[in-house]
This record gives structure tokens, C-alpha cells and sequence, in this order.
């Protein structure tokens, strides 16, 4: 079956995009997919560093946005919206894990992390570009997985996503200078634990 | 830690300062003080990684969705798709003929795309039964100077005067720098010769609003 | 409750449904035919299980995507969701379809009930 609307022009603006897949058209809808489903799912991994999670992750966030778009009042908020569906879908996840076993949030378990495979490059990636990995990143992946989940996510939106304070401060229920807070200690934190690291 | 502390260094200076002017050489302050540039140095450590980072992250082509995402979202979301009203246009002993909003918003959005600096966004339509007719030029939209109903009277040029008398709101956005008033004449227009040709039926009440500007 | 005689056999609403859908997609400006939410739902739920048991049976509803047939006291009554080719006018195509199919159905020996037509789409042929 063909989608709805055809003739749809992607130069469009995303509000007007946005707007059309709010009054159910599909091919306006899917553009929306295509464009976020791969930042949707950088996140996701970062978050999660599960590729399957962060896929379920992805799917249930879109489904969700084209559930809620009808709702949406301002169709300019239409990625801060959907990167807060993301983002409180992976902390859901992560919460249901440390319900279940132990969540490793201590920097002195960096050796152990280091032996799970958290620093490898993801599967299927080629070893030359795995070759570039330079120290200095996987240090970072190592420690950024060492933060509480509310920092690591808040560190991610903002220096992987560029999210603005107040969108972040949104998705995580704390104020624009709670956010600039929080980001000061991830910062420090991680810091310290890449030099631990070194 | 309360959620507003910033982490300070001994000699009283924030970690969020510091970071702040990273790119900037370093004040008279910092290049004297010992853990400013143990600060500074490790941040700067930081904000290279980060960024070799989020490099590396964008090309990295395992760091993408399967292709089967998309596929699985769509399926769930064609199984899902809202349909829209219906709006009958015609009934015998034959049968009825109906439409639904979407088919119309369609006529209406693709007559857009011929009027340059106008992008149509959310597009409701509305039926006035028979009945009302007579007072439909009573009802010019006061709070909106950009939204107007057209003269009953221009209606009966092209087609017979059949079907339900329709109210169309459609929301755009327009490209900065355009002439309003004369490009929402002007898609007004081609509205109004849109659904005639396309649909059958006379286009009623055409009530358009600029909502948005969008750069060009 | 008797089977309707035609050359032998017997005239569904199965039958008269896929007569309509055909006459349907051979009219022009006809795209194709819309499945609906009822349509999917028919497809997965017990309705759908129903029809397959039922495919053959007199007096009862037989629906597919975009197509759903009644027959009652020789009369066949039938509902069609279309898409339209935007270069033809919605309310002349949807008029086309109505005429033709109560015309072939008329073939049929039944009685031409109501053919209630809904355009779900309009759309430029590609």
C-alpha cells in the first residue's frame, strides 16, 4: 500500500512537517522517523550499550510520539518532545535493571567494566575505523558509563544531542540551573575518573 | 549534593567557569594557580574527547537503527493510522457518496504547493448543514485579521452548487519576507479552484491562518 | 433461508464483494482500493475467522480491505473505500463506480441495493 499524501515536498519546514503527520499523513510521519530514529538510537546505545534495548528503545519512543502527536500544542517542540520520550523509555529500562541485578555505578569497577566489554568498539564496526578509537574516547565511554543514569542521560542530551538547558531540564523534571548544575558535576566527575583512568 | 553545587576547586573557582572559556587562553588567574590548570588541562582533555566523541559517533555506521525499525514504526503506525472524519457529499436511493477529511486536506495542501512561500500545515474541515447557509457570511472570524470569509456570492461561478456547504481552516506557515495579505489572497484562490476541479463540490468557507514564519 | 441460483452456482456476498472490487479497480481514476481500521481488524479478530467459516453463507456481511458485501432478501448492498487519482474529479469517479457496480451486479440476478462509497484518499497517480 502506498502512503497517504504523496507529493510531499521533504524541503518543507519541520513544524509543517510536524503538523501534517499531527493530522495523521504518513509520508510526513515517516520523513519524522527517518530523520531521528539514527540520533534516537545513538542515544539509546549510549544509554543502554544494549543493541537490542536501544532498538526496542527507538521503536516504542516513535510509536509513542505518532500515539501523542495529535496532543502536541507547538509543532517547533516537536525534538525535545520526542528525545524526552527517548530518554525517560531508557531510564525506565535502566531502572527495571537495577531492579533486577546489580547496577554497577561505582568508578572502582572500571577494571570489571573494561573486562565486559563495555570499551569495545560496537559489533560489526571494521577494524580500521575501530583503530581510530583514540584512548581518550574510550576512556570517556568507560567513565560516562560509571554515572548515575540521570547524569549520564543529562551529559548526553547536552554535549552528543546539543539540546538546549531548558529542553533538558524538561525531560528530567529539574530546572534550566539544575541542569547546568548536574552537567558541572558529570563534567567533573568524568574528569576525574579519566584521569583515575590514565 | 544538592542539585544547584558546582563543584568548586580549592583556590574557590567553579569547574562550570573553567569549562566556560576553555577555548579561550587562560586568564592571569589561571596560569598562575596550580589546580586551575590541572582543571583546565583535564577539561580540556574532556572537551576533545567529547567532541571526538560525537564525531565518531555520527559516521560510525553500526551506531544506526536496523533498517527494520523503520519498517516495524510504520506497519504499527499504518495499522494505527487515524482516519479522519467523513464528510457526505451526496446520498440516493443509490447510495451515499462520502469523504474523508484527509482526501480533502489533500486537494487543499497540493493547491498550496502552487502558491509560493506558503507551507500548509494542520487543515480542518467543517460541514455547515443546509439550514445555515443563510447566515454564513455572519461568520467573520473577529480575533484574526489574517483569516477572512470569502463573499457566498463568488461560489456559485464554476460547478452546480452541490453538496454540504464546507468550512475550511487551514493552518501555514509563510516564508519570511513574503506579502501576507497577497499570498493568502492568492492560495485563498487556488483553494477555491481546487475543490471544485478536484472534488466536485463548491469550496464554501476558506478561513486561513499564518500560525509560523519560516526561513528561506 | 435459500441459496440464490446463478448458472448453477450460488452468489455470495464473498462473490458479489470481489465483483464490486473489481469493477471498482477497472473503473478510471480508481487508485486502489483503502483498507480500513475495520478491514485490519477483521483480519486479525474473530470476524475474520468468521468470514472464512462464512465466506459462502447468504445473508451476512463479507469484508475485505476496502471491500464489505451484504446480501438480504436477494438484495446486495455493498460499501466501498476508495483512493482517487487526483487529475479526476472525486464526486464524478465515486459516481462512475456506483453506477458500474450496481450494473454488474445486476448481472448477477440480484437486486442492485444501496453502493455506499467512501473516497478515503486523493492522490497524483505515480
Amino acid at each position: 500500500m502506498d502512503d497517504h499524501g504523496r507529493g510531499f515536498d521533504p524541503d518543507l519546514d519541520e513544524g509543517s512537517i510536524v503538523a501534517r503527520a499531527q493530522d495523521g499523513d504518513l509520508a510526513a510521519f515517516e520523513h519524522l522517523v527517518v530523520t531521528y530514529q539514527d540520533r534516537l538510537f545513538r542515544l539509546a546505545y549510549r544509554m543502554l550499550n544494549d543493541r537490542g534495548e536501544a532498538e526496542d528503545t527507538v521503536q516504542e519512543s516513535l510509536i509513542a510520539s505518532w500515539r501523542g502527536l495529535p496532543m502536541l500544542a507547538d509543532v517547533n517542540a516537536f525534538d525535545g518532545w520526542l528525545y524526552r520520550l527517548a530518554t525517560n523509555k531508557c531510564l525506565d529500562v535502566l531502572r527495571k535493571r537495577s531492579s533486577h541485578a546489580e547496577n554497577i555505578t561505582d568508578p572502582d569497577n572500571v577494571c570489571s567494566l573494561t573486562e565486559a566489554g563495555a570499551i569495545r568498539a560496537p559489533a560489526g564496526s571494521d577494524p580500521a575505523h575501530e583503530a581510530e578509537w583514540s584512548a581518550q574516547q574510550a576512556g570517556l565511554i568507560l567513565v560516562l558509563n560509571t554515572l548515575p543514569p540521570v547524569q549520564r542521560a543529562c551529559w548526553l542530551l547536552r554535549e552528543m544531542h546539543g539540546l538546549t538547558y531548558a529542553d533538558i531540564g524538561a525531560t528530567l523534571k529539574i530546572s534550566p540551573a539544575g541542569v547546568r548544575g548536574m552537567l558541572a558535576r558529570a563534567r567533573h566527575q568524568i574528569t576525574e575518573g579519566m584521569s583515575q583512568w590514565r | 549534593m544538592a542539585l544547584g553545587d558546582i563543584p568548586r576547586l580549592g583556590c574557590g573557582r567553579s569547574i562550570d567557569r573553567i569549562w566556560a572559556t576553555i577555548d579561550q587562553p587562560p586568564t592571569a588567574h589561571e596560569q598562575q594557580c596550580e589546580q586551575c590548570q590541572t582543571a583546565r588541562a583535564r577539561l580540556s582533555g574532556l572537551n576533545e574527547a567529547t567532541r571526538s566523541l560525537r564525531e565518531s559517533d555520527l559516521r560510525n555506521p553500526s551506531l544506526k537503527a536496523h533498517p527494520g525499525v523503520t519498517n516495524a514504526i510504520m506497519d504499527i503506525a499504518r495499522a494505527e493510522i487515524r482516519r479522519s472524519k467523513r464528510i457526505r457529499l451526496h446520498s440516493t436511493v443509490n447510495g451515499t457518496t462520502e469523504i474523508s477529511e484527509q482526501a480533502l486536506s489533500s486537494i487543499i495542501r497540493f493547491a498550496a504547493t502552487a502558491v509560493p512561500g506558503i507551507h500548509s500545515r494542520r487543515c480542518r474541515i467543517e460541514v455547515r448543514s443546509t439550514a445555515d447557509n443563510l447566515s454564513a457570511t455572519d461568520n467573520l472570524s473577529a480575533t484574526d485579521n489574517l483569516s477572512a470569509t470569502d463573499n457566498p456570492s463568488e461560489n456559485t461561478g464554476t460547478t452546480a452548487s452541490t453538496g454540504p456547504h464546507l468550512i475550511v481552516n487551514l493552518r501555514v506557515a509563510a516564508a519570511t519576507g513574503i506579502d501576507i495579505p497577497r499570498t493568502v489572497d492568492a492560495l485563498r484562490h487556488q483553494i477555491r479552484n481546487a475543490i471544485p476541479a478536484g472534488v466536485g463540490i463548491t469550496a464554501g468557507t476558506i478561513n486561513i491562518t499564518v500560525e509560523d514564519l519560516y526561513d528561506v | 433461508m435459500s441459496d440464490q441460483p446463478l448458472n448453477g452456482k450460488v452468489v455470495t456476498s464473498q462473490l458479489i464483494a470481489s465483483l464490486a472490487a473489481r469493477t471498482a479497480l477497472e473503473t478510471p481514476g480508481v487508485l486502489r482500493l483503502e483498507p480500513t481500521i475495520t478491514g485490519f481488524v477483521a483480519r486479525l479478530g474473530p470476524a475474520a475467522l468468521q468470514n472464512l467459516r462464512n465466506a459462502g453463507s447468504q445473508n451476512g456481511t463479507y469484508r475485505h480491505d476496502g471491500v464489505a458485501a451484504t446480501i438480504s432478501d436477494g438484495t446486495a448492498h455493498v460499501r466501498l473505500d476508495i483512493a482517487t487519482d487526483i487529475a479526476y474529479v472525486a464526486l464524478n469517479v465515486a459516481e462512475a463506480v456506483q453506477q458500474r457496480v450496481r450494473e454488474s451486479i445486476s448481472h448477477t440476478g440480484l437486486t442492485p441495493g444501496p453502493v455506499d462509497i467512501c473516497i478515503l484518499a486523493i492522490e497524483p497517480r505515480s
